[in-house]
């Protein structure tokens, strides 16, 4: 077999889950039903269960198989299997009982024609459990213990619209989906450590790890992950609660093998983390506790599987307690138990869900006499409840031999021996009063509640537990299990990392153990025959705050936490900008802020001659730009305030022109003119009254907020101040990308303005990017203004209202209906053929002068917003019918990719650059190019002047509800009122 | 130079911040503005160059001004103008929807 082969059984797992989501369909789910599924979708872990079985005898030679399969090579991230004897032990267990298991809900959800959703989870459980077993790199464990936290949240919340159930799934995925979390951190602990991700690495690297730092923050971190998962005390409380899982997932997931990856895990990584001081003390007394808890606990329980489940806690303590020991035979009880457990569990689950299944019930109150009816599944049950009980000659028996011998072991300090071997006393006793609990009082005596009738259930149903149940009878009778032995003895090696023997011979002579057994069984058989006075002495010792009510707890906190943050949210507008702001300003304090290094001899002061940088120039725009915001603060009034800021935009218009950059400039006067238009627009729209009460309370506030307000705006300018000043002192000096640029701008692209080129060119993809986001915010502001205003009940500028008489003087521009002079008309006529030629122009010699489609787009809106401010909205809209804004939006995109396009077939790359008319031979005027670049610049005129025109039209209306967008509206309403109906 | 570059961006961002914060719905909007200045300005002093010659392929053998801060300005600002715009209609929306252009009291944020 090579290596690789190891990736089959997952694929064909997930290819089954697959088949199984596919009868979701309804043409598939009408002609296949559950049980024939069922039968067609166990071939998966038959087939998963054969390919595994072909690789044990290369394992007997103790050979390791690893896989590695790139995920995201750049990042170091890899998905890797590793499959050795453990891997095995447990692939083997998987694959064998989710056969079963699978065939068995084929009988459970006979005739459920939903019942495909079940068994697609089980199949992607299957899969997760699989891959979590032969992960060979922390990351491909991580994710695969997630994915079965995750299904088995979604197992157990099968039955969704049962509230117990939605709560127990909901429990199991908190606590182990906390410790997977925990998990993570410890596993890239280990990683970091060992400078690798895979397990082959961090399996040779156990000094290293144990030697580290970082060990005891790894080791908490990972047994916390272990313990949540494998329901170690105090995290078992979840068990208990995910019973409401169907039983064929309960009897798969919850006792044979999810809970069992926290084992798995602790094995795995014992040879590298384990023989400690701490390792041994920490699992041994959770285990110790756990076991002990889970017993004792079981005893009361009157539901089936909930009994189950407690012994199943119980269970998981010896065996967790067991990874914590250092000799060689505790390694031997582990493997030994990890393999009983899962046969006779498995198969006691399953009668559990016959029983419920044929009976209505799984109260042991109510229950009773089934053996009559129900005599197979009775045989069934009793060998598996005899093995649980460890009873010889089944298999169970040589699991409590082996925990009991590792009791007894000398090599254990003293006090430790006699808590260990009483404990397992104790706890073998209450595991046999629980398996002879739930067997007689289940098949035994007569019926409790005559309504409980029984009937024997389907063979193939009974047949499922059957299996693991004859396993664990024979295993201990056959003569020479040589190759089982070698299997577990290897896997013991993978989990102990030094060699361990291991017979499977029940009969070892009289000896402690057996002594010690006996003494179990027979304390077992008293607490049976007195379980009324035990149960009435629990009532009475049992606590009044629980662990569950410590959990309710914790999720009540959790809750009124929650509403304390979100007290924050006052509602108001404001207080989140200050929140913002101030925490950016914290981060930034926090952070970077305080460890900033000002390398001040780098900075020059201003030399104060015309010559050089023309500083003086410079000193006089910034004092413009600053000084024209300063005034925007300080005017009263909104339309002055909004004069200032169209100033200071020219104040940087007028750096750009000293940079020197002269198409920077010119876009910049237009678009701050621009700005300043649509501005007035907006602010002419917004009903005087409510304009005018909003002007006088700009500053209305208490000082102390007020000062609140300075404060931040002073620290956040403060702080982008010193980051304006290290990023300046710190910038490289020279450009390497400016003379690449001045070689090839006019060679390459016939361009020899080198922005525009950049533009057009060097970066076409990401302006045409650039213009689909503006017009998208054009269509943004129609889509808001034109509806959404409109159903607030939006009526703009309330005419019926008369406003007081204003104190300001230019409130209402003529826009509001007010007439303009004829000579600022005519200059508007005039205005918009010259504004087309300018834009003309522009976009056709744009490449080697000032200018391009934005400009010009921009230029061209220029004209028409002028119209708008002087001819109104009536007018202008009903003289400019032919502008119109969506298709020309349109147009300018639809043309821009067009272009790409071409110029990808023409000359093989996207936006490359071709001339057409040098190409055809046109005769074209002297120094125009009918290239890529001007067809991309029309484009980009076109969609600013579409989305422009989209901006003026909403912005500029005067508010009333045109009829247009009433219609649309009332259409809306009556969508809403049928969907309602 | 960097100095007074870097103060005038400074003041330039607390004007924006402190506009952001005002009750007046139009002059949180302005406020916007000032601050999209104030980014660009910082992006145009970046250029790694102090020159006289504009970014245009000539004979010149002096050294251009530094292009590449200049077309991602000239991308912003187009880009800062249509987010202005769009912020303005929502802030309009806002002043429709309460029947207020007085920040103060838009509180229906909350539920």
């Amino acid at each position: 077999m090579s290596e690789s082969a190891i990736v089959l059984p997952l694929i064909i797992i997930l290819t089954g889950a697959l088949i199984a989501a596919l009868c979701g369909l309804p043409w598939l789910n009408r002609r296949l039903n559950v049980t024939q599924l069922s039968w067609l979708l166990a071939l998966a872990p038959l087939s998963s269960f054969c390919i595994l079985v072909s690789f044990l005898d290369d394992l007997q030679a103790n050979l390791v198989f690893s896989w590695k399969g790139a995920w995201l090579p750049s990042i170091g991230l890899n998905m890797g299997l590793y499959f050795d004897s453990l891997s095995a032990l447990f692939g083997l267990l998987i694959t064998l009982i989710g056969i079963l298991v699978i065939i068995y809900a084929g009988q459970y959800f006979k005739g459920d024609r939903s019942a495909w959703r079940f068994l697609t989870y089980m199949l992607l459980f299957m899969g997760a459990m699989l891959g979590l077993v032969m992960a060979g790199d922390v990351l491909t464990l991580f994710i695969s213990w997630e994915a079965t936290s995750i299904i088995s949240f979604l197992l157990v919340a099968y039955k969704y619209k049962d509230e117990t159930a939605r709560r127990g799934a909901f429990k199991a995925l908190f606590i182990t989906g906390g410790g997977g979390i925990a998990l993570l951190i410890g596993l890239l602990f280990v990683s970091q450590v060992c400078g690798s991700t895979s397990f082959t690495t961090i399996l040779a690297s156990g000094d290293i790890l144990r030697d580290s730092t970082l060990y005891p923050v790894i080791l908490g971190l990972v047994a916390l992950g272990g313990f949540t998962k494998s329901a170690q005390f105090p995290a078992h409380i979840w068990l208990p609660d995910a019973m409401s899982a169907p039983t064929p997932a309960s009897a798969y997931l919850h006792s044979a093998t999810m809970v069992k990856a926290g084992i798995y895990l602790m094995a795995r990584l014992n040879p590298v983390l384990g023989q400690t001081e701490i390792w041994f003390w920490l699992l041994t007394l959770v285990g110790m506790a756990t076991m002990l808890t889970g017993a004792y606990l079981g005893l009361k329980q009157n539901d089936l599987k909930a009994l189950l489940a407690y012994s199943t806690i119980s269970q998981l303590g010896i065996l967790m307690m067991m990874i914590g020991q250092d000799i060689e035979i505790a390694f031997k009880a582990l493997i030994i138990g990890i393999l009983a457990h899962a046969l006779y569990k498995s198969a006691l689950f399953m009668v559990a869900g016959i029983v419920d299944h044929e009976t209505g019930t799984r109260d042991l109150r109510r229950l009773g006499g089934l053996r009559r009816s129900m005599p197979y599944t009775f045989g069934v049950g009793a060998i598996a409840a005899l093995s649980m009980a460890g009873l010889p000659p089944l298999f169970g028996f040589l699991a409590k031999e082996t925990l009991l011998a590792t009791a007894f072991h000398p090599s254990l300090p003293n006090v430790v021996a006699w808590i260990f071997t009483l404990a397992s006393i104790v706890t073998g006793a209450l595991m046999f009063t629980l398996a002879v609990m739930l067997l007689w009082d289940t098949f035994m005596g007569e019926p409790r509640d005559p309504a409980v009738r029984g009937h024997e259930a389907p063979k193939t149903m009974v047949l499922a537990p059957a299996i693991p149940a004859v396993f664990s009878l024979i295993l201990g009778q056959l003569p020479g299990p040589k190759d089982e032995a070698a299997l577990l003895a290897n896997a013991a090696r993978a989990a102990h990392g030094f060699k361990v023997k291991i017979s499977l011979a029940l009969w070892t002579g009289l000896n402690a153990p057996l002594f010690l057994s006996a003494l179990a069984i027979s304390l077992g058989v008293v607490l049976f025959i007195y379980r009324e006075q035990v149960w009435q002495l629990q009532a009475r010792l049992a606590p009044r705050r629980t662990l569950n009510s410590f959990y309710d707890g914790l999720l009540a906190a959790i809750d009124t936490s929650a509403s304390w943050a979100t007290r924050l949210q006052r509602g108001k507008l404001r207080t989140y900008v200050v929140i913002i702001l101030a925490a950016t300003v914290m981060l930034f304090i926090g952070f970077r802020g305080l460890s900033l290094k000002l390398d001040l001899s780098a900075m020059k002061w201003p030399s104060l001659s015309f010559s050089g940088e023309m500083a003086i120039l410079r000193i006089f725009a910034l004092f413009l730009i600053v000084g024209a915001s300063l005034a925007s603060i300080v005017v009263g009034s909104d339309f002055t305030s909004i004069l200032a800021l169209g100033a200071s935009g020219f104040g940087i218009a007028g750096l750009m022109v000293l940079e020197p950059a002269p198409d920077l400039a010119l876009v910049q006067i237009v678009v701050d003119i621009l700005a300043m238009v649509i501005l007035v627009l907006a602010l002419a729209r917004l009903p005087r009254l409510q304009r005018l009460k909003a002007q006088d309370v700009t500053f209305r506030q208490r000082p102390a907020s007020l000062v609140r307000d300075a404060l931040i705006a002073v620290v956040s300018g403060a702080a982008v101040m010193l980051i304006t000043l290290v990023a300046l002192l710190s910038r490289s000096r020279e450009s390497f990308v400016t003379p690449f640029y001045q070689a090839n701008a006019k060679t390459v692209l016939g361009s020899k303005s080198i922005v525009g080129a950049i533009i057009v060119d060097y970066r076409g993809l990401d302006t045409l990017i650039e213009i689909g986001v503006f017009s998208m915010a054009g269509l943004g502001i129609y889509t808001l203004l034109r509806y959404a205003a409109c159903k607030f009940g939006d009526t703009g500028s309330q005419l019926d209202e008369l406003p007081p008489p204003s104190p300001y003087p230019f409130s209402t521009l003529g826009i509001g209906g007010l007439k303009t002079s004829s000579f600022i008309r005519v200059l508007a006529y005039v205005a918009l053929p010259v504004a087309m030629i300018i834009g003309v122009t522009d976009i056709m010699y744009g490449h080697d002068q000032p200018g391009d489609g934005f400009t010009a787009g921009v230029i061209i809106s220029l004209a028409v917003g002028f119209w708008y401010v002087v001819f109104g909205y009536d007018e202008t809209r009903s003289r400019l019918s032919w502008l119109k804004a969506s298709p020309l939006m349109a147009t300018g995109i639809l043309l821009a990719i067009l272009t790409g396009i071409t110029a990808a077939f023409v000359q093989g790359g996207f936006f490359s650059n071709v001339d057409f008319g040098h190409m055809l031979g046109l005769p074209l005027p002297k120094g125009f190019h009918l290239s890529t670049s001007f067809l991309f610049e029309l484009a980009i005129c076109l969609s600013v002047l579409g989305s422009v025109t989209h901006m003026l039209n909403t912005l500029g209306h005067p508010g009333e509800k045109d009829t247009e967008s009433t219609r649309c509206l009332k259409e809306i309403e009556e969508l809403e009122k049928q969907e309602r109906m | 130079m960097e100095l007074l570059t870097a103060i005038a961006i400074g003041v330039l961002f607390a004007i924006g911040v402190f506009q952001l914060l005002r009750r007046n719905i139009i002059r949180s909007a302005i406020g916007l503005i000032i601050l999209a200045n104030a980014v660009n300005l910082f992006l145009l002093s970046t250029g790694a160059y102090v020159s006289i010659e504009p970014a245009y392929v000539s004979d010149t053998t002096d050294i251009l001004s530094d292009a590449l801060p200049q077309a991602l300005i000239l991308t912003a600002i187009v880009i800062s103008m249509g987010g202005t715009a769009f912020v303005l209609s929502m802030l309009y929306i806002i002043s429709a929807r309460y029947k207020t252009s007085d920040m103060d009291e838009v509180d229906g944020l909350k539920n």
